[in-house]
């Protein structure tokens, strides 16, 4: 770059800093970008310096580090801190090159080789290369770290190989061919190897990185460093100086100074900080605060979005484990009604989906007829059939199934024993808890009596997932990333969260069977015309057979103040921070606001 | 004022609380015939609709049979159907209930043509009628709290009694246990008492492990407060002299003793008695509470846990408002016995 | 002295008693804190089961207690398994916040109803003592919970105080008077709630103990002889009034850890209340026990206090225990 062109992009970036609102006191300023670094340009994006933003957070971060967090509110923090190798862009659900700025996937589908950035430094200043990368990933995949990310790169139990094949490539090689294996890379934090070897190889790796470290010892490559944490209340984050994205004018990211996480608890207390003004940002909203939101006259002009249904899927699933050598008797009689895919059809065509929608969504929601959602664009099946509620036709699945009925309207099995059973449900999730309660209304008009038993979230876990000590729950899934290979635990036969029936060494049903061939067989399908014919095949065995009764779906609402510039807020974790390198604060705070 | 009148003026109070008690337990007694519709029925077209107000006056002057008009819900939020009127009547025929335990019927104090609905105190999320919800609430929840402050205040003053009386090794143990209740960790005991009870537990079952766990766990504090009094009253000179007469010790206790601590344990039960109705709300997180269908007053005020609740729908505030009246004129119950017992001991 | 021994003693019975009861409890609760991680489709149950193995969850009861006791024999109360920092510390350092809470909210308290309850009845049967009976049955009878909601939805309206949290965001450079100012402001809610709740217990337990011993014929016998009704109420009434208001102080200290709980969660005060409970829901064991263990410690203080107090309120105790001993 000319010296009088880099003297005057000095100039404008000053007086852009002098003219920022609410100033931090000692930010840091963006290093001028040099011409040997490598950095991503986002040509759409444009916005100006200074302000900081303050969001509220459900509870405090538990740690700052990437490879042993495994709380949302920690991960939240940390991603604004690190950069992964590609990321998916929230917006748009597709990989976006980041730390890698090219990448060639060899034909068989099994080798990616990247191409690094070059020039590029951590927010302390030390210079980024592969070896940082090969670092990274041999302490996520080490056994005796136990990352909850390791089980990401053990794929049939073989875990990948990263070489490195010059200072800035990298090939990563997969044991068998993996569909859209590039989606496993965002999510992966590169480590800064020149501060993390040394308590790596000391076994203190566990204890680094935890909210009393000291800011000195925390670098990465995200868009912010740490400043300050005062454990409990709040962590300061600012601007890192050596971020590697550019915006549209060559001026580099982040505009935002800095960024305060509150632990502003409950989502009511999270609601009326956001009314009062103390914070800018406000996520994953009930409808009834958005619509409090929405009338609230002092926050006339913030920016309140519905972007409609998320991809989380809530349903109920009942006990079909095998009960042979446990003491459940009771329970095992009453599988003998819910292994009757009529059972489980005439629950389906009795819920009444539209009453959930409306009562517990407010009408922000959607109706779900199987396992993939409207909100995902790219894989829902649009031809699964939506019938609507019909209790003539429950009546009649039930009849065939050689249910009947006593004068006082109770339903009787084959022995003439009444139909009654339980239903469990987290007691901290109150959208869950008024399905329930719905859903034991809607069968008492089939005779069914359902009792619903609220638990803790862990007790609920116990017993579903290891002592299968009820009969049906409800529960929820997603929330992750679009892609089914995410879900594959979930849908093949001996798949850990296959949660109907967990442990199953054989498919206990022949569309199980069929199933557990379509969701390899997509695995390892790179094409993805060819993926969606299969997936809708199984969305489809799915909805026939129904293993899982779909309820309802959330959309997602969010929310800032008028004065948050490029909010854009998407479907996909993290709702509205994901661009937060791209977030600058408005002078004025008026101009283009509104609510959608 | 003359120690006769202050006299006369507890008694006509004493009337007035006790006849305002009796009311508030008959009509919840009779809850099923009191409330016009059964407490369960959800009415899924008309969640959170405000109390349906009584009209006196219509187009055509004053009536004195009053009258309703159908609720519907519009684009901002809910109105009137003035297109009918719908007169309140006595003795409809409404939802079956069983009367008191003993026969079903259908008879209900008051009600309207089924057309409309008469929501005296509004509904909740499900469109079920919150006057209903709270009658047959107050069932369990008064039973239970009472109950449960019985059981409490009946271990707290035996420890307490026994513990300030006899002193010496009796006095260090019983304190050290009350010591030992009052720091363990309740949470994880009733997370692990939900994990060895059944799943289901039928509503009698329910009222009584609610009564006995909140009773058994409170017994502490009361003791405690017990105890400390009969330390100092056991020192008092007609104790001794009731010794030196011969008197044993449990006559000591009950004619002496027990009357010191009456003024201290009513105040206790004042207090108990809310907090115990209370705390069922807590106790549904583990799934020890009151389950849904069934009201009760604890678990209708978990949902004035949320804010937009609180703020929108002012009626959802009836339980917490019924605590509030039940437990001061409690109050007002025990400041009137208290001061029948002064004056008694002056 | 030699009570203070026996009291030492028995405290130390009750820490040893407490902890393994504590074990025992915690076990008898289903699941673990790695269990949440298995709603994750994408973590495998394997994965689980090495972390459980790393941090010891595994091994048998016995052995999981022994070695808790002999680390914390040494000071060492264990690690947060959320945290990954250890126990002690972290307990402590909400500890201080929680106590900053309880203990304007004590001092407030005991303040204001002392006063209170004894004017109320010295006036009673006038109209003071109704309106004061009235007042004081609202707190009781109304849940904690309503009280503290309605009068967050209060300050929201009229924007009187900050809503949550203890310090405003970010921490910018304050002087300390600014801080202590804000501090000052971030604890009017919290206080509020706390000093009506407990002053309102406080004031009717003061009070009927008082309007007792107004009756009593020395007291008579005192106004008889021109004592005025200040200095009667204060220096003679109260002192032999005070059996349960002592009982009551004592709950006061040993709750200056415990009794905060609900404040800071609707509140968002960083308290200790809120990370036990937050450590009891996730089963992180160790940060409970160290949490356990200051409140029984605080507990047995507000105790033993209260015991030296009836003592020292009520000579005719003493005199008992010196000729029981």
């Amino acid at each position: 770059m000319k010296v009088s062109t880099r003297l005057s992009l000095f100039v404008c970036l000053l007086a852009h800093l002098s003219f920022a609102g609410a100033s931090f006191s000692g930010a840091p300023v963006p290093e001028i970008p040099g011409r040997n670094e490598e950095l991503q340009q986002l040509p759409d994006v444009t916005g100006h310096y200074g302000g900081y933003l303050t969001i509220g957070q459900r509870a405090e971060p538990k740690t700052l580090n990437p490879v042993t967090e495994s709380d949302a509110v920690s991960r939240e923090v940390i991603e604004r801190l690190n950069a992964d190798l590609i990321e998916i862009n929230r917006s748009t659900q597709e990989t976006e090159p980041a730390l890698a700025k090219s990448w060639k996937t060899s034909a068989d589908g099994r080798t990616f080789t990247l191409q690094l950035r070059k020039g590029i430094r951590f927010s302390d200043g030390h210079p980024f290369d592969v070896d940082d990368v090969l670092f990274s990933f041999s302490v996520y995949m080490d056994e005796a770290i136990d990352s909850p990310q390791r089980d990401l790169l053990i794929i049939d139990g073989k875990p990948m190989t990263v070489t490195k094949l010059d200072a800035y490539t990298v090939r990563f090689t997969l044991p068998r061919p993996y569909a859209a294996a590039e989606r496993l890379f965002d999510g992966f934090s590169i480590l800064p190897k020149h501060l993390l070897e040394k308590p790596y190889k000391d076994g203190t790796f566990a204890q680094t990185w935890s909210l009393n470290t000291p800011a000195s010892q925390i670098a990465g490559l995200g868009p912010f460093r740490l400043k300050q944490s005062i454990p409990g209340q709040q962590i300061v984050l600012e601007r890192n100086p050596y971020y590697w994205k550019i915006d549209r004018d060559h001026h580099r990211l982040p505009y935002l100074d800095a960024i305060v996480f509150v632990a502003a608890g409950s989502e009511d207390a999270q609601v009326l900080r956001f009314e009062a003004g103390e914070t800018d940002l406000i996520t994953r909203l009930s409808s009834e605060n958005y619509n409090l939101l929405a009338k609230e006259k002092s926050r006339a002009g913030s920016q309140l979005v519905d972007l409609g249904p998320s991809l989380e899927c809530n349903f109920l699933v009942f006990n079909l484990n095998d009960l042979s050598d446990r003491h459940l008797d009771e329970t095992a009689r009453k599988q003998s009604w819910f292994r009757e895919v009529q059972f489980r059809q005439a629950v389906n065509a009795a819920v009444d989906r539209e009453g959930i929608v409306r009562l517990v969504y407010g009408s922000r929601g959607t109706p779900l007829w199987g396992n993939v959602g409207p909100g995902n664009k790219y894989w829902v099946n649009q031809q699964i059939p939506h019938p609507k509620r019909s209790l003539d036709n429950a009546r009649q699945l039930l009849k065939s199934a050689g249910f009947s009925w006593n004068p006082s309207g109770q339903l009787l099995d084959k022995s003439g024993q009444p139909v009654t059973f339980t239903l469990i449900t987290s007691s901290s999730n109150a959208q869950r808890m008024k399905m329930a309660t719905l859903l034991q209304d809607d069968l008492s008009h089939l005779g069914m009596q359902v009792h619903v038993v609220p638990l803790e979230l862990r007790a609920l876990i116990d017993r579903v997932f290891h002592s299968f000590d009820y009969d049906a729950a409800i529960m929820g899934l997603g929330g992750g990333d679009a892609d089914p290979n995410s879900e594959m635990t979930v849908w093949m036969s001996n798949g850990t969260s296959h949660l109907w029936n967990l442990g199953e060494k054989q498919p206990a049903t022949a569309w199980e069977r069929e199933i557990d061939q379509l969701m390899q067989q997509q695995m390892i399908t790179l094409d993805y015309a060819q993926r969606k014919q299969l997936y809708d095949r199984v969305q489809q065995l799915i909805s026939e057979n129904v293993p899982f009764v779909f309820l309802a779906a959330p959309n997602v609402l969010a929310g800032a103040d008028s004065r948050v510039g490029n909010f854009h807020p998407a479907l996909l974790d993290s709702y509205t921070l994901w661009n937060a390198d791209e977030l600058f604060i408005r002078n004025g705070g008026t101009e283009n606001a509104g609510v959608r | 004022m003359p120690a006769k009148h202050r006299w006369h003026m507890g008694r006509m109070q004493i009337s007035a609380v006790i006849a305002i008690l009796a009311a508030l337990h008959l009509v919840v007694l009779f809850a099923g015939f009191v409330s016009p519709y059964d407490p369960t029925v959800q009415n899924r077209e008309l969640p959170y609709a405000p109390p349906t107000h009584l009209h006196f006056f219509a187009g055509d002057g004053f009536h004195l049979h009053p009258f309703v008009y159908a609720p519907t819900i519009g684009d901002d939020g809910y109105r009137e159907d003035r297109s009918r009127a719908y007169p309140l009547r006595l003795f409809v025929h409404g939802d079956p209930y069983t009367f008191l335990g003993l026969f079903q019927t259908k008879i209900h104090l008051f009600g309207v043509d089924d057309d409309a609905k008469f929501f005296l105190l509004g509904t909740d999320a499900f469109g079920r009628d919150e006057f209903s919800r709270l009658l047959w609430g107050g069932q369990i929840s008064i039973a239970a709290g009472l109950t449960a402050t019985a059981i409490t205040l009946f271990i707290g003053s035996i420890v307490g009694l026994f513990a300030g009386y006899f002193g010496g090794w009796i006095d260090e143990t019983l304190m050290g246990l009350s010591e030992l209740f009052l720091s363990l960790p309740w949470l994880y005991f009733l997370l692990g008492a939900r994990a060895f009870l059944p799943l289901h537990l039928s509503p009698a079952r329910t009222f009584l492990l609610l009564a006995c766990v909140m009773g058994l766990i409170g017994w502490a504090r009361p003791a405690r407060i017990v105890r400390g009094i009969v330390l100092s009253s056991r020192t008092r000179n007609y104790v001794a002299a009731a010794r030196g007469f011969g008197a044993s010790s449990s006559y000591i206790l009950r004619r002496h003793i027990l009357p010191d601590t009456s003024s201290a344990l009513l105040t206790q039960a004042a207090l108990l008695v809310p907090r115990y109705i209370a705390a069922e709300v807590a106790l549904s997180f583990f799934g020890l509470g009151v389950n849904e269908p069934l009201p009760s007053w604890g678990n209708m005020m978990s949902a004035l846990q949320q804010y937009s609740v609180l703020v929108s729908y002012g009626w959802m505030l009836a339980p917490a408002a019924a605590l509030v009246v039940t437990s001061v004129t409690y109050h007002m119950l025990a400041d009137s016995l208290h001061s029948r017992l002064e004056s008694r001991q002056a | 002295m030699t009570y203070l021994l026996r009291r030492l003693t028995r405290a130390l019975f009750l820490l040893f008693g407490v902890s393994a009861l504590c074990f025992l409890f915690m076990d008898m609760a289903p699941g673990n804190f790695f269990d949440e991680m298995r709603l994750n489709p994408q973590i495998s149950p394997d994965t689980i089961a090495r972390l459980r193995a790393q941090y010891g969850l595994d091994q048998p009861l016995p052995i999981r207690y022994e070695h808790w006791i002999s680390s914390a024999l040494r000071g060492d109360l264990g690690y947060s398994i959320a945290y990954n920092v250890p126990a002690g510390p972290l307990v402590w350092t909400r500890a201080r916040n929680t106590l900053l809470l309880t203990l304007t909210a004590a001092t407030l308290t005991w303040i204001v109803s002392i006063p209170l309850a004894l004017w109320s009845a010295g006036s009673r049967g006038r109209f003071l003592d109704r309106a004061i009976a009235l007042l004081t049955s609202i707190p009781i009878a109304v849940p904690e919970i309503v009280i503290a909601i309605a009068l967050l939805a209060i300050a929201v309206r009229w924007r009187l105080a900050p809503v949550s949290g203890m310090i405003t965001a970010p921490l910018q450079n304050l002087s300390a008077f600014e801080t202590l100012r804000d501090l000052s402001a971030h604890l009017t809610l919290p206080v509020l709630v706390l000093v009506l709740c407990e002053s309102a217990i406080i004031v009717r337990h003061l009070r009927a103990s008082a309007v007792e011993v107004l009756s009593a014929p020395y007291i008579r016998a005192a106004r008889g002889l021109g004592i005025g009704p200040g200095r009667l109420l204060f220096r003679h009434v109260l002192p032999a009034a005070a059996n349960p208001a002592v009982s009551l102080f004592g709950f006061s200290i040993a709750g200056l850890l415990s009794g905060s709980l609900l404040v800071e969660v609707i509140f968002g005060w960083p308290g200790l209340g809120l990370l036990i409970l937050d450590a009891t829901l996730s089963r992180d064991l160790f940060v409970v026990m160290a949490g356990i263990i200051f409140s029984a410690l605080f507990m047995l203080t507000g105790n033993l206090i209260a015991d030296i107090l009836l003592m020292g309120f009520d000579p005719r105790i003493r005199t008992e225990a010196a000729h029981a001993s």
